[in-house]
């Protein structure tokens, strides 16, 4: 009957989309790296923890007022629901339970529950001791009554920072990745100022003449000796204690450059994951994010591009002296090979990415990208760049929206020099945005006022507009007007008197910016006077 | 007619090629090798393969005979420099077209006595952001200046005598009567530059000024003939 009833449990929690929403929740708040609700509560926790180790330091010499113990109450609670939050979301019960249930069930063995509440122990304990967790937990219990005595431990509220900062976290994994190291040393050491520190005691106790009374004395002489500080207090009397302080300051140093080179070597290598974090964190910042895969002349054009006028992007490319360029121009960079699925989805292509630009030099990689990337993301917008004609089908069909053949391109701008360079240079003018006009799209939204309007009726004038053109899809236009094929809509060009505006066409105007801004704002205008009006 | 010679990489020549009108240019892409110009001839255009380095080649190619415009389209910008040197030499009054592979080449090749540099990099990286921002305008001038549908973007020269002469701009009223769309004029008496036909600004039309127009291949033609009949509109 319980077996029963825990497996509904289990199947209940696993379908309850509720369920499942209000956990994930708790993880991106928690636990998932580069998630924003996380990076807004680890500053949230991070000025908590500083305030409540302040609070503590006052308490030290002042008589707290009540309000004073009010706030540091509904921190230490905000500690414990931060505490069993974390010991909720470390692994899921009700998959364990299935688990079993559904490996009893293929075995037709009967569910052994105790076995499965050891499994969910074995979990629950397994988080309760990891580091961290310690950390937490100790930095919670000082402020129970009866064990005021470990009052020592609200230092631990310091280290509580570990989880918040992650610079200490990458520190903190910097020392776990050279405990190897970081162990043997300090065997060594150990061996040294055990050696040292009966080789003090022998020469320098009171009997020899010696200022070093006990064996921890001649520990401290040891370390300090080692550690190259020397304060002084207690020094070496006899010739026999010089010769093993010379030693052991020599050793010392060496010890020390060890150390050093352990760390340094260890920073160097985790400064790309630095510099990535860092990135990561900025990515995370920006919606509409653009992905330029290959930074070769094509990418290095567009990222120029973009940079000028002021949309975020990210740089991937496989070699070091392309990201060192990337990164001196002051771009966002990923060292990586884009056709990797980790590395575009930490560009945000599940995310806030709008665009992929395969813009590498080889086809092969622009074709394996856009497989890639069409197959994350089935939405996203995909330019690819084709070196030979041949390849620009196969990019088409592995999910490329457009392609860019940059021999071909230049082939046909060389051209117009000869038929028509006036026209030529004022359109590549205008879509550069160089000129004072511009071409641009206005989109008839929902609710607009020229939405069902004949052309004939809207003032273009006003706003020194010129009408080139309308996109649209809808069907009725078709039976009435001429019309251009574009992909899945189509353009009427000069469209007549009395062609009608329908909701979500798209105008297109010529005029300078200013004209085309106010006309935009004519209709956003129009469309909050009728949601009033309704 | 204006005759054309057409230097370098295939894949360019082919692009370029292809664009120029063939009832007003005469064109020939002179190859590097047999190969390239076997591959050109097949598609239609006349070829031949020469040695770039040979001015009595380039010579007899029509360099500083009655070649107007020399495309260097080599992928190597030494051998572009060298071309355009060479050409200049012969024809002072020559117009070249160059591109560039490394963009600090250039300023070498303007010195070399080329009148335009083509970037296909820079093009491309344009033209990527472009279809990223404007998707839409980008296809649409793509398709029409480029002439790859019936819309096109086209160039009128008001000839002598012309019904347009002493029009203004405001009354010609091209897109009711004519399904074009005046974008702009050159209005010679103010200079070379494009003025935008959007806007209160007037200009009164004279034999010479230049109309930019868009529209339908058809309608640019009919218009461009009403301009040499006597028929007004």
């Amino acid at each position: 009957m319980l077996t029963r009833l825990l497996v509904y449990l289990a199947y209940f929690l696993k379908t309850s989309a509720r369920y499942q929403s209000t956990k994930h929740f708790f993880r991106r708040l928690l636990v998932i790296p580069q998630s924003q609700p996380k990076a807004y509560f680890d500053v949230f926790m991070l000025v908590m923890v500083i305030i409540s180790v302040f609070l503590q330091i006052d308490k030290v010499s002042h008589q707290p007022p009540q309000w004073q113990l009010v706030f540091e109450d509904c921190i230490v609670a905000l500690f414990i629901i931060e505490y069993l939050l974390r010991a909720w979301i470390h692994n899921d019960n009700h998959q364990i339970i299935l688990d079993h249930y559904e490996r009893s069930e293929y075995l037709s063995i009967p569910v052994k529950l105790h076995k499965v509440f050891k499994t969910i122990a074995a979990k629950k304990i397994e988080y309760a001791l990891s580091p961290l967790a310690l950390i937490d937990l100790l930095a919670i219990l000082p402020s129970y009554r009866p064990l005021r005595f470990l009052r020592v431990f609200l230092i631990f509220r310091l280290f509580k920072l570990f989880r918040y900062i992650n610079s200490i976290k990458l520190f903190t994994q910097i020392l776990f990745n050279k405990r190897f190291e970081l162990y043997t040393l300090g065997v060594f050491l150990g061996l040294l100022l055990f050696i040292g520190s009966i080789a003090i005691f022998l020469f320098e106790n009171p009997d020899n003449g010696g200022d070093v009374h006990d064996l921890f004395d001649a520990f401290y002489l040891a370390v300090v000796t080692m550690s190259t500080v020397g304060y002084g207090d207690i020094a070496p009397q006899t010739a026999g204690g010089r010769l093993v302080v010379m030693g052991l300051i020599f050793t010392g140093l060496g010890v020390l450059s060890f150390f050093t080179s352990i760390i340094v070597s260890a920073f160097t290598d985790k400064v790309n994951d630095l510099k990535e974090n860092r990135v990561y964190a900025e990515l995370q910042r920006h919606e509409g994010i653009v992905i330029i895969c290959g930074f070769g002349r094509v990418g290095m054009h567009v990222a120029r591009q973009l940079a000028d006028h002021q949309q975020p992007f990210v740089i991937i490319d496989k070699l070091e002296r392309h990201i060192e360029d990337a990164s001196r121009l002051g771009y966002l960079t990923i060292q990586g090979d884009a056709s990797n699925n980790d590395v575009l989805s930490l560009a945000g292509i599940n995310r806030n990415a709008s665009a992929i630009l395969c813009t590498t030099g080889d086809d092969v990689s622009n074709v394996y990208i856009t497989l890639t990337s069409r197959q994350l993301n089935a939405d996203i917008r995909i330019i690819s760049r084709a070196y030979r004609h041949d390849n620009v089908r196969k990019l088409y069909q592995a999910g490329a929206d457009n392609v860019i053949e940059p021999f071909e391109i230049a082939g046909m701008v060389a051209a117009e020099y000869v038929g028509q360079p006036v026209a030529f240079g004022a359109i590549a003018g205008i879509m550069h945005e160089e000129k004072e006009f511009v071409l641009d799209t206005v989109r008839a939204h929902p609710g607009s006022a020229i939405i069902g309007k004949k052309i004939a009726e809207i003032d273009f004038d006003h706003s020194k507009l010129m009408l080139i053109g309308v996109i649209s899809t809808d069907p009725p236009h078709l039976k009435q007007n001429e019309s251009y094929q574009m992909q899945d809509r189509h353009f009427y060009f000069n469209p007549k008197h009395a062609f009608e505006v329908q909701e979500g066409d798209l105008l297109v105007v010529m005029g300078k910016r200013i004209g085309i801004d106010y006309f935009r704002y004519q209709l956003e205008k129009s469309r909050f006077k009728i949601g009033k009006k309704r | 007619m204006k005759k054309i010679a057409v230097f370098g990489d295939p894949r360019m020549a082919l692009e370029a090629l292809s664009k120029f009108d063939k009832e007003t240019c005469s064109m020939i892409y002179a190859a590097q090798n047999r190969h390239d110009a076997e591959l050109i001839a097949e598609r239609g255009f006349a070829a031949e393969a020469i040695d770039f380095r040979d001015d009595s080649a380039l010579h007899a190619l029509g360099i500083g005979v009655d070649v107007d415009y020399l495309f260097c389209f080599f992928v190597a910008d030494s051998d572009n420099v060298f071309l355009t040197i060479s050409a200049r030499a012969l024809d002072k009054s020559l117009n070249i077209i160059a591109t560039v592979d490394d963009p600090d080449s250039s300023d070498k090749l303007l010195a070399a006595g080329a009148n335009k540099i083509i970037d296909p990099y820079e093009i491309s990286g344009r033209k990527t952001y472009e279809m990223l921002t404007k998707p839409e305008i980008t296809h649409i001038l793509d398709q029409s200046v480029h002439r790859r549908h019936a819309l096109n973007i086209a160039e009128i020269e008001i000839p002598e005598n012309s019904w347009l002469e002493n029009c203004k701009t405001s009354t010609l009223r091209l897109n009711e009567r004519h399904n074009l769309i005046l974008l702009g004029v050159v209005d010679k008496e103010i200079g070379d530059q494009l003025h935008f036909a959007v806007g209160d600004k007037e200009h009164v039309l004279n034999a010479g000024d230049v109309l930019v127009v868009m529209g339908p291949a058809r309608e640019i033609k009919a218009f461009k003939e009403t301009l040499i009949g006597d028929d007004d509109v």
